[in-house]
């Protein structure tokens, strides 16, 4: 048998599937689910692959597997995140915020409430005042990820479906210098040295506003010789977006800001419409499937029997505190009170943004991510599942899902 | 059922109606907000409404009562200003044109209005299909008699009007050829285009039991006529204009109808016979093909000259009628109009030629709406 595999060239015997060959499965799996839970039960896709990456992490293959993010997932993740991320930002109008002021109260209002509510709410439950209060950092960006892929799918339109994208991006900038913050509390906890305290976060954030900046100059120059509608324009596109992300990862910048950053001031510093595919085409879709497999996967079975119950008061004490603020300054910011409230269940996802986020506090800080861990992740296991379907029920309580966009149901009337 | 009676209204006053596409600000595409849009404008007073339309991404003006070009043109300034900043509010475009360029007609939702479903249930896709956006001008009659006097009177200038105002040449995400790719929507309903020729209230009640014995008609609304009298309001509505692109250019139309108006019950310039509809589909076409350089078939002589060229000699006729109604901008903007561009149809191109974008196309119209510089 040696022989025949040595004179087949075989590389390895007994023939040994590669990751390649693993990822290939875990796509295909996830497709077929997704698609099923699609066509089946009326749920967005992402539903599906998020189930993969559940089953992935409850037989131990999930990314913290090894107790620490699986380096490679992580790039997944950052990709993924990167591409959506910049699609948000290129649909986020500052005018708007500058013609409708209730909407950046109603903004701010929502991620204040939420983070005090969970804050506070924590340390009532018997959670350490500082766990409680990296906690309420680490979810007050509400998911990029979620609401991007899950209201492209459903083809939403209408107020909710644009605040919810608006909402999303304020909220995760808001995250983003929130945890600088944070970081440089703990650093200053840690070590006592308040330059580096304050110094990093302030590099981290101008560094990815000149990051972003230059890239949304670089590509509002380019794409005006060329279509974007083109699939070598998107390409480029893609390949610019991630060239920015990689030069963040190289600079110590956020992952998150940079595209975010760069798809705002793409949209912002020039009038003209901005039009490519959906996630940048195929390619970029894949990606958003792996990240959603991905994030599926970012918990154990320590971590769930650990903190679900705590996760689970998170949740709820940030939907209730979302729902106030945003049916609160509904009327005033242009809405209705349904409105309000199902523009709350939109923003209640949480994923890939925590989890970016957390990711960094575990680099720097273990001993602190140690104690995060249980309820952190329990909450991204929840929501990963839960999230999606809330966006889902958030937009039809809105009435702005297609109504082609569940044809299966149409064509059974 | 039985036609109400034709309601009094004073001679020669002027109603105008405008349908208009809601779009978003990012892409430019159809957006639903009607009803948000409504809401918001709640308690805002206004010379004239705000109304739904058929499928919730568009939303219908009018005015009041009007007597003369300023007054149309004050009122649609007033409710175009508290739409705009209404629509600013929710971060909605709003824009003039008979189609938006490359919305898809599957994707519309019919607004949920009782009326509406049942056009809807009736019409299939047609309804949702005529997803399209036009200027209705209202004028006052003195009576039902000469109020279809005045329709089949007016009939004669059904492509004079559709030439002056075509501005949709996109439809589906292509250029159609056509000026106004509007009309060919509204043409697929069964009850489009003349009305019958008769020239009394009492024949026209004939007809109209006729119609609904058959079970076919049920009120004046199931007619699509490029023309169809009122008889509620008093008046007669001349439907075939497409939305312009700014309010400017809408309250000259508007001018330009009371204008021909008052010539054609005054002045009688031309008998009427039912032999003048001969041409009228060709006329039609024409000029929702070509524009002012469409075929104008003379109906009385049978001469064959360019719209442009017919208009030329109408509004020339129609000068001493402008200086009574107080029109002579109104009619100096149609020439100027004709001078530079011909109709919106042609700048609608030329800013395409220039951009090679739709989606910018619709950016740029709705800062044209809006009043803002582009």
């Amino acid at each position: 048998m040696n022989d025949l595999a040595n004179f087949l060239q075989f590389t390895t015997w007994p023939p040994r599937a590669d990751w390649l060959f693993w990822a290939s499965l875990i796509l295909v799996a996830a497709g077929l689910l997704g698609e099923l839970v699609n066509r089946r039960l009326g749920l967005p896709r992402v539903v599906g692959y998020s189930v993969v990456g559940m089953l992935l992490a409850a037989t131990g293959h999930g990314i913290y597997s090894n107790g620490a993010l699986d380096a490679r997932l992580r790039l997944v993740v950052d990709l993924a995140l990167a591409l959506l991320l910049f699609e948000m930002g290129s649909r986020v109008n500052l005018r708007w915020l500058r013609n409708n002021k209730a909407l950046l109260w109603a903004s701010a209002a929502e991620a204040t409430a939420s983070f005090v509510a969970v804050g506070f709410g924590l340390t009532l439950l018997g959670v350490d005042p500082l766990i409680s209060i990296s906690c309420a950092v680490l979810t007050m960006a509400a998911s990029g990820a979620v609401i991007g892929r899950v209201g492209a799918e459903l083809q939403s339109a209408g107020q909710v479906s644009e605040r919810m994208v608006a909402m999303t991006a304020l909220n995760t900038i808001y995250g983003v210098l929130a945890h600088k913050l944070l970081m440089g509390w703990l650093q200053l906890e840690q070590k006592g040295d308040w330059l580096e305290a304050v110094a990093q976060p302030l590099y981290a954030f101008i560094g990815s506003v000149i990051v972003a900046t230059l890239l949304a100059r670089l590509i509002a120059w380019l794409m005006r010789k060329l279509d974007l509608r083109n699939e070598n324009s998107v390409l480029m596109l893609l390949g610019l977006v991630l060239v920015a992300l990689s030069v963040a990862r190289v600079l110590n910048l956020s992952t998150l800001l940079v595209p975010l950053m760069a798809g705002m001031v793409l949209r912002n510093t020039t009038e003209r419409p901005w039009v490519w595919p959906r996630h940048f085409g195929t390619a970029g879709g894949v990606l958003v499937l792996l990240l959603f497999v991905a994030v599926g996967s970012a918990w154990t079975l320590q971590a769930l029997a650990a903190g679900a119950v705590l996760a689970l008061a998170l949740l709820l004490l940030r939907l209730l505190a979302k729902a106030l603020a945003l049916v609160g300054l509904a009327r005033v910011s242009g809405i209705d009170a349904r409105q309000g409230v199902a523009l709350a269940v939109c923003l209640s996802p949480i994923s890939g943004s925590t989890l970016v986020l957390f990711s960094e506090v575990q680099a720097r800080h273990p001993d602190i991510a140690l104690q995060l861990a249980p309820v952190i992740l329990s909450t991204i296991a929840l929501m990963e599942l839960a999230g999606p379907i809330a966006v889902q029920w958030g937009l039809r309580l809105a009435g702005e899902q297609q109504p082609h966009a569940a044809p299966n149901r149409e064509a059974k009337r | 059922m039985s036609l109400e009676a034709f309601a009094t209204s004073r001679p020669l006053t002027m109603g105008v109606e405008l349908e208009l596409q809601i779009v978003n600000r990012h892409d430019y595409d159809l957006m639903p907000g009607s009803k948000d849009l409504l809401r918001v404008m709640e308690g805002v007073a206004l010379p004239g409404d705000v109304t739904p339309e058929i499928t919730d991404s568009m939303i219908e003006l009018c005015t009041n009562v009007c007597d003369s070009y300023d007054q149309v043109l004050e009122q649609l300034t007033i409710t175009r200003d508290a739409l705009v900043r209404s629509a600013d509010k929710l971060n909605l475009g709003l824009s003039g044109g008979g189609t938006h360029p490359y919305q898809h007609w599957s994707k519309q939702r019919i607004f949920d209005k009782p009326r509406f479903q049942e056009i809807s249930g009736l019409y299939g896709y047609l309804s949702k299909q005529f997803t399209v956006f036009g200027q209705h001008v209202h004028i006052g009659c003195e009576g039902p008699d000469q109020a279809l006097r005045l329709l089949h009177g007016l009939s004669r200038y059904i492509p004079h009007l559709i030439a002056l105002s075509a501005s949709s040449p996109y439809v589906q995400g292509n250029d159609t050829g056509f000026h106004s790719a509007r009309l060919n929507s509204v043409f697929a309903f069964p009850l489009s285009g003349r009305a019958p020729f008769v020239l009394t209230w009492d024949d026209f009640l004939i007809y109209f039991e006729k119609m609904t014995r058959t079970g076919v008609v049920r009120s004046m609304k199931d007619f699509y006529w490029d023309i169809r009298p009122k008889p509620e309001y008093g008046t007669i509505e001349v439907r075939v204009l497409d939305t312009p692109l700014t309010i400017e250019k809408a309250s000259a139309l508007a001018a330009l109808i009371q204008c021909l108006a008052r010539w054609i019950s005054h002045d009688r310039p031309f008998e009427l016979a039912e032999d003048d509809y001969l041409p009228y589909t060709f006329n039609r076409f024409q000029a929702c093909r070509f524009g002012l350089d469409g075929t104008f078939v003379d109906p009385k002589s049978g001469e064959h000259r360019s719209l442009r060229e017919d208009l030329n000699v109408t509004l020339h006729a129609l000068e001493p009628h402008a200086v009574a109604l107080r029109a002579e901008p109104a009619l100096r903007y149609i020439r100027e109009e004709m001078r530079w561009q011909g109709n919106d149809a042609t700048w609608a191109r030329g800013v395409f030629e220039k951009e090679q974008l739709l989606n910018e196309l619709v950016r740029q119209q709705c800062e044209r709406w809006a009043g803002r510089p582009i």
